[in-house]
């Protein structure tokens, strides 16, 4: 095609000063040869601008496609390393942090749990004893809280009671759910 | 490639041109027409680079592509009839 090209290059550029140079325009066939010869060689030229436009093309063509799986190969690459750095990260973070990790699968491990029990028709006929059993987490959450402190029995007792010392039924009401806490939390 | 193509449709415009030369020397008559085919190319070369922003949007074309083919066309009427008057 290259070869077809330069040929019909040559031959119009040949064609046109050739005989303009060599043949005498004072002669009627040597102004018909010239005549014929721009002719020829007008036809040449556009052929070869032809297909060098067509060869211009498809190379441009080639050129989009290259382009293209250059860009997708460094999208690839880019997006590979990306995900690799992200399980580096990950990594890291677990073998820095062990503590956390394992607050977390404890934390998840315990939703799962409680969303895997069936709910039974004890738990919905008793919304009251729920609201009692959150009260009385609430309570145990709060003397360890105010033991934390410091405090002792009998002002646990006031604090969350109300309740003074004494031999009142009240106190020992609030005493014997003081013990019954304490213990509960002691056998969990 | 672009270059090649470009070129040689430069190369047949000159061609086209000594052509147009070679006609004219074949009679009066036909040389005073080609002088009126050339006063008419030259009219519209130049309102063509008067009204090249117009022009270029009528083309659909940038106006530097369109001074291009302006410029390139007068070379090639310059070479064509300079090679033709030339020989």
């Amino acid at each position: 095609m290259h070869l077809k090209l330069f040929m019909l290059s040559a031959s119009s550029v040949v064609l046109w000063i050739a005989p303009l140079a060599a043949l005498d325009k004072t002669l009627d066939i040597n102004k018909a040869l010239q005549g014929a010869s721009l002719t020829a060689a007008i036809a040449c030229a556009v052929t070869a601008g032809n297909i060098a436009r067509e060869q211009a093309e498809q190379n441009e063509i080639e050129e989009i496609k290259t382009r293209a799986i250059t860009a997708d190969v460094v999208d690839e690459i880019a997006t590979s390393a990306y995900i690799s750095q992200q399980q580096r990260q990950q990594e890291a973070e677990q073998i820095l942090n062990p503590c956390e990790h394992l607050e977390r699968s404890l934390a998840l491990t315990y939703d799962e749990g409680e969303r895997s029990e069936p709910i039974t028709q004890n738990q919905l006929a008793e919304p009251e004893k729920n609201g009692s059993e959150n009260g009385e987490s609430e309570r145990i959450e709060r003397i360890h809280q105010l033991q934390a402190k410091g405090w002792g029995k009998a002002k646990i007792i006031l604090e969350i009671w109300g309740v003074t010392k004494g031999g009142s039924p009240k106190y020992k009401a609030a005493e014997a759910e003081y013990k019954r806490l304490i213990q509960e939390e002691g056998g969990f | 490639m672009r270059a090649v193509y470009l070129g040689n449709y430069f190369i047949a415009g000159c061609i086209a041109f000594s052509l147009l030369g070679w006609v004219a020397s074949l009679h009066p008559i036909a040389f005073r027409a080609v002088l009126c085919l050339l006063a008419a190319i030259a009219i519209g070369w130049g309102l063509s680079w008067l009204l090249d922003f117009s022009l270029s949007k009528l083309l659909k074309i940038s106006v530097a592509d369109l001074q291009a083919l302006l410029i390139s066309g007068l070379g090639m009427l310059l070479i064509g009839l300079g090679v033709f008057l030339c020989t």
